[in-house]
C-alpha cells in the first residue's frame, strides 16, 4: 500500500550512486581524475564524465584567464631613475595535471607568477631610460615579459596571457621634483606671454609716438612750403610794384615807417630850428633871409 | 483555587491528543485511496520537468549549459531546458551598457552629484615627463556572450585595469599641453582602440562602447602655475589692447594738429599775399597821382606825416648845437630828423 515513499527513496539512492559515478565539469573549468592520491588520465573538458566511486576523487582547476594583481614595486630604470611600477598579469592553467603537481592551487600558481614576472620586469625595465619605459617603449616591453615569463611558466602549466603595466609613476620624492619643474616650465611661459605682450605694446605705442611725429613733422614741412609761397608770393608782388617807382616806394614806404615806429606816444623829440620841419620856425633865418 | 487541568481531564476520562495529526493522516490514507501511489511520484516529476521552462528578457540573451558545458544559445522569448541538474541556463544581459569611473568615484548622483577623486588612479606620467590628473569614464558591453560568461574572470576588473593600462600608454606617448587642449579627442580614441585590442586578446567577448574623458587637469600642487599661464595670456591680450586704446588716441590727435598747421600756413599765405596786393595797389595808386606833381606830393605827404607823429609825441625844441647839452640821452635815442 505505501509504495510513493518507496519510490522517491529509490530515486534519492540512485541519485546518489550516480553521484558517485559521475560528475560534471563547469563551461568555466577543468578537472583531473586523482586516484589513491595519483593523478589518471587525461584533462577533462567541460560536461559530465565518469569516474570510479570511492576511489577517484576529481579536482577541478578554473580554466578562465585569471588576473594576478602584483603589489607595485620600486624598479629602477636604465638611467637609475626610481619608477613605481603597479603591474598585473593575465594567465591560465593550461595544463592542470603540472599546474597540480608543481604549485597545487592557485595561490601556489600567484607566487610562482610574481616571482617570475617581477623578475622579468626588473630585467627589461633595467635596460630602458625612464622616458621609453613610460612613452615609446612601453609596448614592446610589455610584450617581452609576458612572452619570457610565458616560457618560464610553462613548466608549471601555466599560460602567461599578457603582462601589463597598469601604472608606472615616479616616487614621492621624485613627483615632488617633476612638479617644480612643472611650476619652473608654467612660469617660464607665464612669464614669456606677459613679455610678448609688453613687446607688442610698446611696438604699437613707439609706433604710434613714430606716426604722431611724422605726421606733425610733414605737417610743419607743408606748413613752411605754403608759408613760403605766401612770402615767395608776396615779395614778387611787392617787388614788381616797386620797381615802378623806387623812388617814391623809398620815399612813402619810410614814411610808413616813420610814422608807425615813432608814434608810441613815448618818444621825446629834441629838435632844433635848422631842421627841415622847423625852417620856418628860425626867426633868425627867417629875418637874414 | 487554581485549575488543575490534568485533574480535571482525569474527572472527565479523556486526555485530548492533538486532532490535526489524526486529520491529516486520515485524508492522506483517503487520498491513496482514491489517487493510487503513482500519481504522486508523476506530480513530482511533472514539477521537476516545468522547472525548465525559462523566459528570455529582450534585453538578454540565453545561454544552456548541459551538465556544465555550453550548450547552445537562445534568442528573447518563452523557452525550454531539460531541468536541473541536467541543463541550466543563463541570462546575461547584452544590450546593457556598463559603466566604470577610473580616476574617481560618484558618491551621489545628485543633483548635484558629487564625486570623489582618487589621485592614486588619476595621477600620471605624460610624455614630456609631467604629470597630469585624468579622471575618464570606460563604457563596454556583452559583445559575444559566450566569451564574456566563459573565457575571463571578473570582467569588470579585467576592463578597468586594461583601460588603466591603455590610458597610461597612450598619455605616455602624449605632451601635457596636448592631453590638456587639442590632443583630448585623440587621446580618447586611442585608448579606446587599445584598450578593444586587450580585451580582445584575452577574448573576454566584451565591446568597448566608449571612453571618455571627464576632468582633465594638472595636478593641485601645479595647479596654480597653469591658471597663471592662463591669465598671462589674457595679460598680453590686454597689453595689447591698451596699447593699440593709446594709438587709437594719439593718431587721430595727431592729424588734427596737422590740419592744424596745414590751415594756418595757408591762412598766413593768404594773407601775406592779399596784403601785398592790398599794399601794391594803394601804392601803385599813390605813384600814379605823384607822377603828376611829384614835388608839391612828395613835400605835402612829408609835412602830413611828421604833424601826425610830433602831435602825440613829447617835443623840445633847443637851438642848433645844443641839443647835446640839454639831456644826457645818448645818441641813439635822438632821431634823425633830416630831409
Amino acid at each position: 500500500m505505501k509504495k510513493a515513499p518507496w519510490i522517491i527513496l529509490a530515486i534519492f539512492i540512485l541519485l546518489i550512486i550516480g553521484s558517485q559515478f559521475f560528475f560534471t565539469v563547469d563551461q568555466t573549468q577543468q578537472g583531473i581524475l586523482i586516484q589513491m592520491g595519483k593523478p589518471v588520465g587525461e584533462t577533462l573538458g567541460p560536461g559530465i564524465h565518469f569516474k570510479l566511486p570511492f576511489i577517484q576523487r576529481v579536482v577541478r582547476f578554473e580554466h578562465r584567464i585569471l588576473v594576478y594583481d602584483a603589489a607595485p614595486a620600486e624598479i629602477l630604470t636604465e638611467d637609475k631613475k626610481n619608477l613605481v611600477v603597479d603591474n598585473y598579469s593575465k594567465w591560465q592553467i593550461i595544463d592542470p595535471l603540472k599546474f597540480y603537481q608543481t604549485v597545487r592551487n592557485i595561490a601556489g600558481g600567484q607566487s610562482r607568477l610574481d616571482d617570475i614576472v617581477y623578475a622579468q620586469l626588473r630585467v627589461e625595465l633595467g635596460l630602458h631610460t625612464l622616458t621609453e619605459v613610460v612613452s615609446e617603449a612601453r609596448s614592446i616591453l610589455m610584450e617581452k615579459v609576458t612572452v619570457r615569463s610565458d616560457k618560464l611558466a610553462a613548466a608549471y602549466g601555466i599560460k602567461v596571457v599578457d603582462v601589463r603595466i597598469k601604472r608606472a609613476d615616479l616616487p614621492e620624492e621624485n613627483e615632488r621634483y617633476v612638479f617644480d619643474r612643472m611650476r619652473a616650465e608654467r612660469e617660464r611661459e607665464a612669464k614669456r606671454y606677459r613679455s610678448e605682450g609688453m613687446e607688442k605694446s610698446i611696438k604699437i605705442k613707439t609706433a604710434a609716438d613714430r606716426d604722431k611725429a611724422i605726421i606733425l613733422a610733414q605737417a610743419y614741412q607743408e606748413g613752411q612750403k605754403i608759408k613760403g609761397e605766401g612770402d615767395m608770393e608776396s615779395i614778387k608782388i611787392y617787388a614788381d610794384a616797386m620797381t615802378k617807382g623806387p623812388e617814391f616806394y623809398d620815399f612813402i614806404r619810410s614814411l610808413e615807417a616813420y610814422e608807425k615806429g615813432l608814434n608810441n606816444g613815448i618818444t621825446t623829440f629834441i629838435l632844433t630850428p635848422d631842421s627841415e620841419f622847423l625852417k620856418f620856425l628860425n626867426l633868425k633865418g627867417a629875418s637874414s633871409k | 483555587m487554581p485549575w488543575d487541568w490534568e485533574e480535571y481531564a482525569r474527572r472527565k476520562g479523556k486526555v485530548n491528543v492533538p486532532f490535526q495529526i489524526d486529520q491529516l493522516r486520515e485524508k492522506w490514507s483517503r487520498f491513496q485511496k482514491f489517487a493510487g501511489p503513482p500519481i504522486v511520484v508523476v506530480i513530482l516529476i511533472l514539477i521537476w520537468m516545468l522547472s525548465g521552462i525559462y523566459i528570455v528578457s529582450p534585453d538578454e540573451m540565453g545561454v544552456v549549459k548541459r551538465f556544465g558545458k555550453m550548450a547552445r544559445l537562445t534568442t528573447p522569448g518563452p523557452h525550454y531546458h531539460l531541468p536541473y541538474p541536467i541543463e541550466t541556463a543563463i541570462k546575461p544581459k547584452v544590450t546593457k551598457v556598463r559603466r566604470l569611473e577610473i580616476g574617481f568615484r560618484t558618491i551621489s548622483p545628485g543633483p548635484p552629484a558629487e564625486y570623489r577623486s582618487l589621485p592614486e588612479e588619476s595621477l600620471m606620467l605624460t610624455g614630456d615627463e609631467n604629470i597630469v590628473s585624468v579622471e575618464f569614464i570606460t563604457q563596454y558591453k556583452i559583445k559575444d556572450p559566450v566569451d564574456y560568461l566563459f573565457n575571463v574572470e571578473d570582467i569588470p576588473k579585467t576592463v578597468k585595469d586594461a583601460a588603466e593600462a591603455a590610458m597610461r600608454e597612450t598619455v605616455g606617448k602624449t605632451t601635457i599641453d596636448e592631453v590638456l587642449t587639442v590632443g583630448k579627442f585623440r587621446v580618447q580614441q586611442e585608448t579606446k582602440q587599445l584598450l578593444q585590442s586587450i580585451l580582445d586578446r584575452y577574448r573576454a567577448g566584451v565591446m568597448v562602447v566608449a571612453v571618455q574623458l571627464q576632468e582633465v587637469h594638472p595636478p593641485k600642487a601645479v595647479i596654480h602655475a597653469f591658471k597663471d599661464v592662463a591669465s598671462a595670456k589674457e595679460d598680453k591680450v590686454k597689453f595689447v589692447n591698451e596699447a593699440e586704446a593709446y594709438r587709437n588716441d594719439l593718431l587721430p590727435k595727431a592729424k588734427g594738429k596737422a590740419a592744424q598747421v596745414i590751415n594756418e600756413a595757408m591762412a598766413y599765405k593768404e594773407t601775406k599775399i592779399k596784403t601785398a596786393k592790398g599794399d601794391t595797389d594803394r601804392f601803385l595808386n599813390m605813384l600814379k597821382e605823384y607822377k603828376k606833381a611829384p614835388l608839391i606830393t612828395k613835400k605835402r605827404l612829408y609835412l602830413e606825416t611828421i604833424e601826425n607823429i610830433l602831435s602825440k609825441t613829447r617835443n623840445i625844441v633847443v637851438p642848433a648845437g645844443a641839443e647835446k647839452i640839454v639831456l644826457p640821452l645818448g645818441e641813439r635815442t635822438l632821431p634823425e630828423l633830416k630831409k
